[in-house]
């Protein structure tokens, strides 16, 4: 029996569907094979959250895993992240936290985190 | 005094039209009410932007610090903290009142002006939900806003009233923040956000979505805190259907019911408005129908991308630099009307007084589509046609065709035919 | 020990505390809820009624035609905020003319000042957008729209600076007769006592009254009304507030422009099983539009911003009743004060305190009360030149906190401070309708919290929308669980 995927690797959402054999029809990109193919293995995403601060006018700053993690994995990153309190100010793209439980992928900034001035 | 262009509104709109505005050498000026730039893109913490326009993938905040990053290096000057609260027009010269506490009540005129304000979310009170009125029913951007920004979280036990896209991307983040989310109904018998938020945002956390479902029934306590939602199958004239009542104890309605064009602040100027649209008609410069007054962005029409945000709004500021330039001479314009299965269409003006190779025209479809041809007619003549799959009312759709094969005496259709 | 207790603190209630503070007596307001005006006077039509259909010789019309002409004076005296609109009562063809031409007697026997009929032709000069089926029309020129929730905010103001004493978040749970003295219980366990006892506890006054009589004197049930709000950019759609003919169910759904711009649709009418419980439905909505659409055409629908629900107390007693209990001496009932309450409640208050209670034989006068209150600044109705001027001594009047209604930073600091000030959402919404616009708050309320917890030094976290248990937040995020 055939299986349905909706792609989600860009906001278009391409209908992509395996047949039995395999083949892999209705994606208008090649990283729509890929996507297919890891959701029938190990699904994965990006996910992206926030982080504690110290600075009152920041309260929460931005972060996202650097590239997709295993969909499993992804109860057990939040309570990771969650435990972190960025102290200083920092740029976007620093690692917060590397290599998170061991998949390879780093956690890092989305948000450039400054004291706001007064304009 | 007086500047070029001011921009009123520093989002993804308000960046990159400022952005190409400068790059043409002309004077601009940006107010930003908030106390930084970005807009929305700053409490949009997900994935998914840039694709179109870096051809990587980014979070708002990243995609805005992009553009924020070039907005410097321009050194384009910028207000915070500003309202405007006022826009007229006296002669050839807009006057712009703008409010702060730095400096008080001012007028800045300009040139020309560039409206990239923004949308607001349409609330409980425009679609007249019945029930009582609790603490508790609070719409999806603004709930995003506190829990992003602020940390803050509006409840532990939350139930969705629409499937935009805001609404689908609060039910992942409130459950990965320790709410429980127990659905989401839409009205429509189709969702309103894109496919990837349904699968990313509801199916990978087992959150049901109810289509040709709406909430029937609000319910609070005794301290007026929400305490129950009933919602209900419509039929195919979305009225309810009794016996298919489904009740939900949650202390949390989030509303993701739709976004308006805010241009609240052309109420000055009599400027065209498009029902449909809410928001001004313009002709393909981005031009409303005062003179040297631009609008693009989500105050122009609601986008589904920001990438086409930016590109808009990128040939909005072009077009007003355009304008400061004389390069228009007001000719004859032509209407561009909605045809069979278009919500709507922007431009809806073609002016053959702007000298441009193409036409470019957004339009949204009326119903979904597996397949369709995009067809644009003036008069009975075919000028244009594309083949699109998935056209779905959520996602707007583009379509630019050359425009020198057309004339100025007969209006140009927009269709989608089914195949 | 006071000399007198009431109990509510609506339009009704406000205005007696302040009418009693002319007096050497010292009072007590109770209020149940987090702030005053926050139920009847919370959610009703805003209309200071001429007087024109409420029965010859009834209090209600004595009342009403009395408390529109003290409206006048309270807007000196208080500051206010009164919108002349005038009404037109309309007819639609032979059988309701005939019935207009009975309310035009009635308005002419309850003294009515300047009424006058209009042909059709005539009314349309003023109000192009009135329905076309409209044939003949009663006009009402002293009738006028109010903000009900600043009346009660004057009124109580006004009687704090004379030494009324006011605590919210206080339900009566219990009322004794010691000797010549009552004992009120509150919240189950704390107890004041009082001479005197005014009962203006509006949709609970019945529940009130039972606390301590075996029969009490009249019946409460709930009369519903739903409204729609248009938003106030609709200003002008109609000028005057436009009336159906009065039928038993009330004044029908009217079409009335608000103080502050909004147009209002409504109300509907309908007996309601829970007093307590003002629920809007699609069929009552659905009655208002239709309804409202007979008065007018091209009533821009669109433009609705809000819908909401309002609960009249209607008696089981043919008017006001306003009286001592017959069981109990000392306790004054103040029932049944649905329409036209808020028109009559300065004029309740004077027949309450000089012809039913004779306050002036019992207490003397106060050689220092003080009439005036100090105006409240509007930032956004003033001109350029005077918002320049405030601006300059108090810069935070440039900073617009609520978008939608221009409200600044310094208003909202008010709303905070002073004798009422509120550390709640909603209170700070009814002092300067911040967050009353398009967006319904969904631009500024987190700036008005930032205030909140700035101001008062409140958690977030400790913030409420109205009563104390409807915290805005449930919890911070990312914050690490014992």
């Amino acid at each position: 029996m055939a299986k349905e995927f909706i792609c989600i690797v860009c906001p278009r959402g391409c209908h992509v569907s395996v047949d039995d054999l395999g083949k892999i029809t209705g994606n208008q990109c090649k990283r729509g094979e890929t996507y297919v193919i890891n959701e029938m293995t190990n699904p994965k995403r990006v996910l992206t959250t926030t982080v504690k601060t110290i600075f009152p006018e920041v309260p929460r700053a931005s972060v996202k895993t650097k590239e997709a993690i295993p969909k499993g994995l992804i109860y057990q990153a939040m309570a990771l992240i969650n435990q972190v309190v960025i102290e200083k100010e920092m740029h976007i793209g620093e690692v917060i936290i590397p290599n998170i439980l061991n998949t390879g992928v780093d956690v890092v900034l989305t948000k450039e985190i400054r004291r706001k001035e007064e304009r | 005094m007086i500047v070029d262009v001011i921009v009123i509104g520093g989002g993804a709109s308000g960046l990159a039209a400022a952005i190409s505005v400068k790059k043409r050498n002309k004077q601009v000026l940006l107010i930003e009410r908030e106390n930084e730039l970005g807009g929305i893109l700053n409490q949009c913490i997900h994935n998914g932007f840039g694709l179109e326009v870096f051809k990587e993938e980014y979070t708002g905040p990243e995609y805005a610090y992009k553009f924020i990053e070039e907005f410097n290096d321009l050194k384009i000057d910028y207000l915070l903290n500003t309202t405007v609260i006022k826009l007229v027009k006296n002669g050839d010269e807009f006057v712009v009142t703008i409010s702060s506490t730095a400096q008080g009540l001012k007028e800045i005129k300009a040139k020309a002006v560039i409206i990239s304000s923004g949308c607001y979310e349409r609330t409980r009170g425009q679609i007249a939900m019945p029930g009582e009125r609790p603490r508790g029913v609070i719409t999806a951007g603004s709930a995003q806003r506190y829990l992003n920004i602020n940390g803050y979280m509006v409840g532990k036990k939350a139930f969705i009233l629409g499937s935009g896209d805001i609404g689908l991307i609060m039910a992942r983040r409130m459950h990965l923040e320790g709410a429980e989310v127990l659905g989401v109904a839409e009205i429509m018998p189709y969702s309103n956000g894109l496919n990837r938020n349904i699968v990313q945002c509801l199916n990978d956390f087992d959150i049901p979505l109810y289509l040709s479902h709406t909430v029937t029934n609000v319910e609070s306590d005794d301290s007026k805190r929400l305490k129950a939602i009933t919602i209900q199958q419509v039929d195919e004239r979305f009225n309810p259907i009794s016996g298919t009542e489904k009740r939900f104890e949650v202390d949390t309605l989030l509303l993701s019911i739709g976004l308006i064009p805010d241009i609240t602040l052309l109420d000055d100027l009599s400027v065209e408005v498009d029902q449909k649209t809410k928001s001004s008609k313009i002709n393909q410069a981005y031009e409303t129908s005062v003179p040297g007054l631009f609008i693009c962005g989500n105050s122009l029409q609601v986008h589904d991308l920001v990438d086409n945000v930016s590109k808009e709004s990128s040939r909005a500021g072009n077009c007003t630099a355009d304008f400061l330039e004389n390069k228009f001479k007001p000719r004859k314009k032509i209407n561009i009307i909605p045809g069979k299965n278009i919500l709507y269409v922007a431009p809806q003006y073609l002016d053959f007084g702007w000298d441009f190779t193409d036409l470019i025209i957004s339009f949204r479809s009326s119903k979904k589509l597996e397949k369709a041809i995009a067809k644009v007619y003036q008069g009975d003549n075919l000028v244009y046609q594309k083949r699109r799959t998935f056209v779905v009312p959520a996602e707007m759709e583009t379509i630019s065709f050359p425009y020198q094969e057309l004339n100025d005496s007969q209006d140009i259709r927009v269709e989608l035919e089914e195949l | 020990m006071y000399d007198y207790i009431i109990i509510g603190a609506g339009v009704v209630g406000s205005a007696i505390a302040r009418e009693l503070s002319l007096y050497q007596a010292k009072t007590l307001v109770l209020e149940k809820e987090n702030d005053v005006a926050n139920v009847q006077s919370l959610a009703n039509s805003a209309i200071v009624h001429s007087g024109h259909n409420p029965e010859p010789n009834s209090l209600k019309a004595r009342l009403s035609v009395w408390g529109n002409k003290l409206y006048e004076e309270m807007e000196k005296e208080l500051d206010i905020p009164l919108l002349r609109t005038g009404a037109y009562v309309v007819a639609h063809n032979a059988e309701e003319e005939r019935q207009l031409e009975e309310l035009t007697e009635l308005a002419r026997i309850n003294q009515v000042p300047e009424f006058k009929i209009l042909s059709f032709e005539e009314a349309l000069k003023d109000e192009p957008n009135l329905s076309k089926t409209v044939t003949k029309v009663l006009s009402l020129p002293t009738t006028k729209v109010t903000y009900p929730w600043e009346v009660a905010f004057a009124a109580m103001e006004n009687a704090l600076i004379n030494g009324v004493e006011f605590i919210k978040n206080a339900l009566v749970t219990g009322i004794k007769k010691e000797f010549d003295y009552f004992v009120v219980t509150v919240n189950n366990h704390i107890e004041y006592q009082c001479r005197y006892l005014i009962n203006s506890a509006g949709v609970a006054s019945d529940d009130i009254a039972g606390l301590i009589e075996k029969n009490v004197p009249f019946h409460i049930t709930g009369r519903k009304g739903e409204y729609f709000v248009i938003d106030k950019r609709a200003k002008g759609f109609v000028n005057h507030i436009l009336y159906p003919l009065p039928t038993e169910l009330g004044k029908g759904v009217l079409i009335t422009p608000q103080y502050h711009g909004e147009i209002l649709l409504g109300p509907n009418s309908e007996l309601v099983e829970d007093k307590y419980l003002p629920t809007t439905s699609f069929a009552g909505l659905a009655y208002v539009k239709e309804h409202a659409a007979m008065l007018a055409d091209n009533i821009p629908f669109n433009q609705i911003i809000r819908s909401f629900a309002g609960i009249r107390s209607t008696a089981d007693y043919d008017d006001f009743y306003i009286k001592e209990s017959l069981e109990v001496k000392g306790l004054f009932h103040l029932g049944g004060i649905d329409s036209p309450g808020l028109t009559a409640c300065f004029a309740i208050a004077k027949y309450l305190v000089n012809e039913v209670m004779n306050v002036d034989n019992i207490y003397q006068l106060n050689p220092d009360f003080n009439p005036y209150r100090k105006k409240r600044v509007m930032f956004h109705k003033l001109s350029d030149v005077e918002k320049q001027v405030l601006i300059k001594e108090e810069p935070m009047y440039g900073n617009i906190i609520c978008k939608c209604e221009k409200i600044t930073e310094k208003e909202i600091l008010e709303a905070m401070r002073g004798p009422l000030g509120s550390n709640t959402i909603k209170g700070i919404k009814k002092r300067t309708r911040a967050g009353a616009g398009l967006c319904q708050g969904g631009y500024c309320e987190e700036k008005i919290v930032k205030m909140i917890s700035k101001e008062f030094n409140l958690s977030p976290m400790d913030i409420a929308y109205d009563k104390e248990n409807t915290k805005l937040f449930t919890q911070e995020t990312k914050v690490l669980k014992k």
